[in-house]
C-alpha cells in the first residue's frame, strides 16, 4: 500500500465529512469551518493528482472566500440559532430518492466516459505546470479567458456601485 | 513531493521526515525566543533604557522563564465561549505558520520540497491563519475579540492583494514560480535593485500581514485591549504569539529569497563564506528593521489603513508590473 493510497482515502474522508458537518451543523460559524476543511482537503486531492498549481489556487481563493463568508455569517445572522421543526417522513424519503437518482446518474456517467480518448499531455513534470496552464489559456482557451475576466470585471463593478448606492 | 508520496509508508522513511521536521521546529523556537529577547533589548536601548537584564547573565534566559510560565498557567476559558472553536483557533493561526517553511531554500541543500509553485504556497498558505484569527475572535464571545478579528481579517485580506502583485514583477523576470529558479536568477544582481517598487511594497505590504509596526491595529491595546486573543491565556495565548513569530521567520525568509539573492553571496569573489552564513546575515538585517520599526513608528489609524492598500499600494504595484512588462518585452527585441 503506497502513501498516496492512505492520503486519498484521508482526504477523501475529510472532504466528504466537512461537506456532511456543513449540512448538519446549526450554527453559521461552524457550517463555515466545516466547509472550509472540505475546500482544504479537495486542494490535498489536486496535490495528490500533481496539479500543484490548481490547489495553490483553490487555497488562496477559497481560504479568502471562507474568511469573508464567515464574517458576513456572523454580521448577518441570528447568533442564537434555534432548532428548526423535525422534518415529515415523506419528504425524508423523497430527498433520498433524489439523492439515489442524482448519485447513478453521475456513476453511470464516469462509468461510461472513455477516458483514454482524452490525450494525455506528455512531459508534464510538476514543476512546470504552471507554464503548461499558462501556455494553454492564452493560446487556445483565450476567448473564454478573457469572457470569464470580464464577468468578473462586471460582478465588481456592480458591487461597488450597490454599495455606493446605499452610502447615499 | 509525489515522489515520495508514492513510497511505501515504511517506518524509517516515516521517522525520517518526522525527524527533519522537529529539527526544523527546534530552530524555529530557538529563532523565536531570541528575537523575543532581542526585540526587547534593542526596543529597550532605542527608548534608553538596559531591557531585561535580570534573569540569567544579560537576561538571555527571560524569554524561556516567561514561555516557562505561559505553559504552567491554568488553562482557562469563558464560560460562554465556543469550546470547540476556542480550542481550534489557535492550532488554525499556528500550523499555516510551520507549513510554509516547507518550501522555503535556506541554501542550496537545506529546503524541504522543492514545489513548482514555492511564492504561491508560501501566499495560499499564510491566508489560513486569518481564518484562526476570525475563529478565535467570535469563538471568544467577547466584543473587543470580535471587533479585533474583524479589523484583522480586513486588514490581512486587503494587504494580501498588494502583496501578491507585487511579486509578480519579479515572477516575470524570473520566468518560475520556483523559490530557486528565483535565487538562481539573480546570480548577477539581486532583484532589489531592477525590482525597487516592488520591494517597498512588498516590505509594508509584509509588515501589514506580519500584524506589526506600524500596521499593529488587531491588537491595538488602547482601543481594543488585546485584538483577538484578549480571552486566550495560557499555552493558547503562547501558540499565537508563537505563530506571529513564525510567520515573521517566514516573511524573512521569503523576502531574503526573493528580492536579497537567496544564499549568494555580495560579491562572487566572497563565496569562501558559506551560503548559510549569507543567508543568515540577511535575515538577520530584515529581523532587525523590524524591531526598528516597532521602536520608533506610531500606529496607523483604522480609517487611513484601507485607504492606503487599496489607492495607494495597489496602483503602485500594478504600475511595476506594467513597467517590468514593457522593459522585458523591450529586451526580447518585440518593441
Amino acid at each position: 500500500m503506497s502513501a498516496s493510497y492512505l492520503v486519498f482515502f484521508l482526504l477523501g474522508l475529510l472532504t466528504i465529512g466537512g461537506a456532511v458537518f456543513m449540512i448538519n451543523f446549526k450554527r453559521v460559524v461552524h457550517m463555515v469551518i466545516a466547509v472550509g476543511v472540505s475546500f482544504l482537503s479537495i486542494a490535498g486531492l489536486f496535490v495528490l493528482l500533481g496539479a500543484e498549481f490548481v490547489a495553490i489556487s483553490q487555497i488562496l481563493v477559497y481560504s479568502g472566500a471562507i474568511s469573508i463568508l464567515m464574517l458576513f455569517g456572523i454580521m448577518l445572522t441570528k447568533h442564537d440559532a434555534s432548532e428548526e421543526g423535525s422534518k415529515s417522513k415523506g419528504r425524508v424519503w423523497l430527498t433520498f430518492l433524489g439523492v439515489a437518482a442524482l448519485f447513478v446518474v453521475i456513476f453511470t456517467g464516469i462509468q461510461n466516459t472513455n477516458w483514454s480518448a482524452i490525450p494525455v499531455k506528455e512531459n508534464t513534470s510538476s514543476l512546470s505546470n504552471v507554464k503548461e496552464i499558462g501556455i494553454e489559456v492564452f493560446t487556445k482557451y483565450v476567448i473564454p479567458f478573457e469572457l470569464v475576466s470580464v464577468l468578473l470585471l462586471v460582478a465588481l463593478v456592480g458591487a461597488i456601485v450597490m454599495a455606493k448606492k446605499e452610502e447615499e | 513531493m509525489s515522489s515520495w508520496l508514492e513510497q511505501a509508508p515504511s517506518l524509517t522513511n516515516v521517522l525520517h521526515y518526522s525527524l527533519a521536521a522537529v529539527a526544523l521546529l527546534l530552530v524555529v523556537l530557538g529563532f523565536v525566543t531570541y528575537a523575543i529577547y532581542f526585540e526587547r533589548k534593542v526596543i529597550g536601548w532605542m527608548q534608553l533604557r538596559p531591557g531585561p537584564n535580570r534573569v540569567g547573565p544579560l537576561g538571555l534566559l527571560q524569554t524561556i522563564s516567561d514561555v516557562t510560565k505561559l505553559l504552567l498557567k491554568e488553562d482557562t476559558r469563558p464560560k460562554h465561549a465556543d469550546k470547540a472553536l476556542f480550542t481550534l483557533a489557535p492550532i488554525l493561526a499556528y500550523s499555516p505558520a510551520f507549513a510554509v517553511l516547507a518550501v522555503m531554500p535556506f541554501t542550496d541543500t537545506i529546503q524541504f520540497a522543492d514545489l513548482g509553485v514555492g511564492v504561491l504556497y508560501y501566499i495560499a498558505l499564510s491566508s489560513i491563519t486569518v481564518m484562526g484569527v476570525i475563529t478565535a475572535g467570535w469563538a471568544s464571545n467577547n466584543k473587543y475579540s470580535l471587533i479585533g478579528g474583524m479589523r484583522s481579517a480586513a486588514q490581512m485580506i486587503s494587504y494580501e492583494v498588494p502583496l501578491v502583485m507585487s511579486v509578480v514583477g519579479i515572477i516575470l523576470m524570473t520566468g518560475s514560480l520556483n523559490l530557486k529558479d528565483i535565487v538562481y536568477a539573480q546570480q548577477d544582481v539581486w532583484n532589489i535593485v531592477p525590482q525597487f517598487l516592488g520591494f517597498i511594497v512588498f516590505l509594508i505590504a509584509a509588515q501589514a500581514e506580519l500584524n506589526r509596526s506600524p500596521f499593529d491595529l488587531p491588537e491595538a491595546e488602547s482601543e481594543l485591549v488585546a485584538g483577538y486573543h484578549v480571552e486566550y491565556s495560557g499555552f493558547r495565548f503562547a501558540m499565537f504569539m508563537l505563530a506571529e513569530y513564525v510567520y515573521m521567520f517566514g516573511m524573512g525568509t521569503l523576502i531574503v529569497v526573493l528580492f536579497l539573492g537567496g544564499w549568494l553571496p555580495i560579491h562572487p569573489s566572497l563565496d569562501f563564506i558559506p551560503p548559510i552564513i549569507w543567508f543568515i546575515i540577511k535575515f538577520m538585517f530584515y529581523v532587525f528593521l523590524q524591531f526598528w520599526l516597532r521602536a520608533t513608528m506610531p500606529r496607523f489609524r483604522a480609517d487611513q489603513l484601507m485607504g492606503f492598500a487599496w489607492k495607494v499600494l495597489l496602483p503602485v504595484a500594478l504600475f511595476n508590473i506594467m513597467l517590468t512588462a514593457f522593459v522585458i518585452t523591450y529586451q526580447n527585441g518585440f518593441m
